[in-house]
């Protein structure tokens, strides 16, 4: 009976500190929190530290465009919601949206090419290789209030897990109806001047 | 070797003759909807009727040909009042296109070069109860939606025949290309 009761312990000892080493050894996985923007008119989920930048885009069509890009980095994949202000051409919009997904997978290998619908808004989904082993980029992009609003996904060699469900996780995060964002959701700051 | 020349010959023209009819391609232009296109034979003006849960109700103009068993047809929708709504318009008339559908492509399709370029897709679906495949493209420029179909029926057997992609390809926006010839469209009155 004692000798049962020994064993019993060394083994219960065994399996806890095996948890602990595996828990300490993994890979430390942010928070993710919700985030909104009321003057844009969306809402989304990400992981990983906010950070705030202006960015620029080009297209045959759109032109030269400065954008607003929000973005996070967590367990070597990068997150990244970019706003592109086309309220001068509005009334383009679906070769706007088309041109910048179109732009998304040019010369990359295309794994996934499909309809985005969230919210009555239609856009579209793609998944690409990017060159040069740069990982795996999935992105969704849709035309609403006169913005192209993107988000990309990049799973970096660093991760390796390129079919990790996080990338669709926030790439689905996105809501255009503001009054589904959750209570607690924080406001997204406009871009630095 | 004559007898071998003449028989060639008779079989050549006997194979011409067993083969259908194939009318010629005519190209058309609509200047004041701003677009042109090719299609065989006799294409004759419709209105038609959309409904889609973004469009609502719409009137549609169509225009229709049927040659060697394949249905070809432009549907032009205005959309005048509501430009900055394209992308959403045009994403719900695709996606409702291939909805239930065996899709068997779904690319990039676009019309023009540069600054003047076009950005659409082109679908080709199966439809169902085998009533044919079913080419389509689609476009949103200057307040109207452009969608070309054409759909290889059942009683023609080669479903991949290439007719298809010529029609939907042939479309065109920038009117001071169209060939000379272009047959004028007239545009019928809506409600």
């Amino acid at each position: 009976m004692r000798m049962k009761v020994v064993l019993t312990t060394l083994v219960c000892t065994a399996l806890a500190s095996m948890i602990t080493l595996a828990s300490m050894t993994a890979p430390v996985m942010a928070a993710w929190r919700s985030y909104i923007s009321h003057p844009m008119g969306f809402a989304f989920a990400a992981p990983g530290e906010l950070e705030v930048a202006k960015g620029a885009y080009r297209g045959a069509v759109a032109g030269a465009r400065a954008t607003s890009v929000y973005r996070f980095v967590d367990d070597n994949i990068e997150y990244k919601v970019e706003v592109i202000d086309m309220t001068d051409k509005a009334n383009d919009s679906a070769t706007l949206l088309g041109e910048a997904a179109y732009i998304f997978q040019e010369n990359n290998k295309l794994f996934m090419d499909a309809f985005g619908a969230v919210d009555r808004q239609y856009g579209r989904k793609l998944t690409v290789d990017l060159p040069n082993n740069g990982g795996r980029a999935t992105a969704a992009f849709y035309f609403i209030h006169g913005r192209i609003i993107s988000l990309i996904a990049t799973v970096l060699p660093a991760n390796g897990d390129y079919d990790t469900p996080e990338a669709a996780r926030f790439i689905d995060s996105i809501s255009f109806h503001t009054v589904r964002a959750p209570d607690n959701a924080i406001e997204l700051p406009a871009p630095p001047k | 070797m004559r007898k071998l020349i003449v028989a060639t010959l008779a079989g050549a023209a006997l194979s011409v003759m067993a083969m259908p009819a194939q009318a010629a391609w005519k190209s058309y232009v609509n200047k004041e909807l701003g677009f042109s296109f090719m299609a065989p034979g006799d294409v004759k003006t419709e209105v038609g009727n959309s409904r889609g849960t973004l469009a609502g109700p719409r009137q549609t103009i169509v225009y229709r040909s049927i040659e060697d068993n394949i249905e070809y047809k432009v549907t032009v929708i205005s959309f005048i009042q509501a430009q900055a709504e394209g992308a959403a318009l045009l994403g719900e008339r695709q996606y409702t296109f291939q909805n239930r559908k065996k899709v068997l492509t779904d690319t990039f399709a676009l019309v023009g070069s540069g600054k003047d370029t076009v950005y659409g897709r082109k679908i080709v679906v199966e439809q169902p109860d085998n009533k044919g495949r079913t080419t389509g493209a689609f476009y949103f420029t200057k307040g109207r939606m452009f969608v070309l179909e054409a759909t290889v029926l059942p009683a023609r057997s080669n479903a991949a025949a290439q007719d298809p992609d010529r029609f939907v390809e042939s479309i065109a926006f920038a009117l001071a290309r169209m060939a000379p010839d272009a047959i004028e469209l007239t545009t019928p009155e809506l409600e």
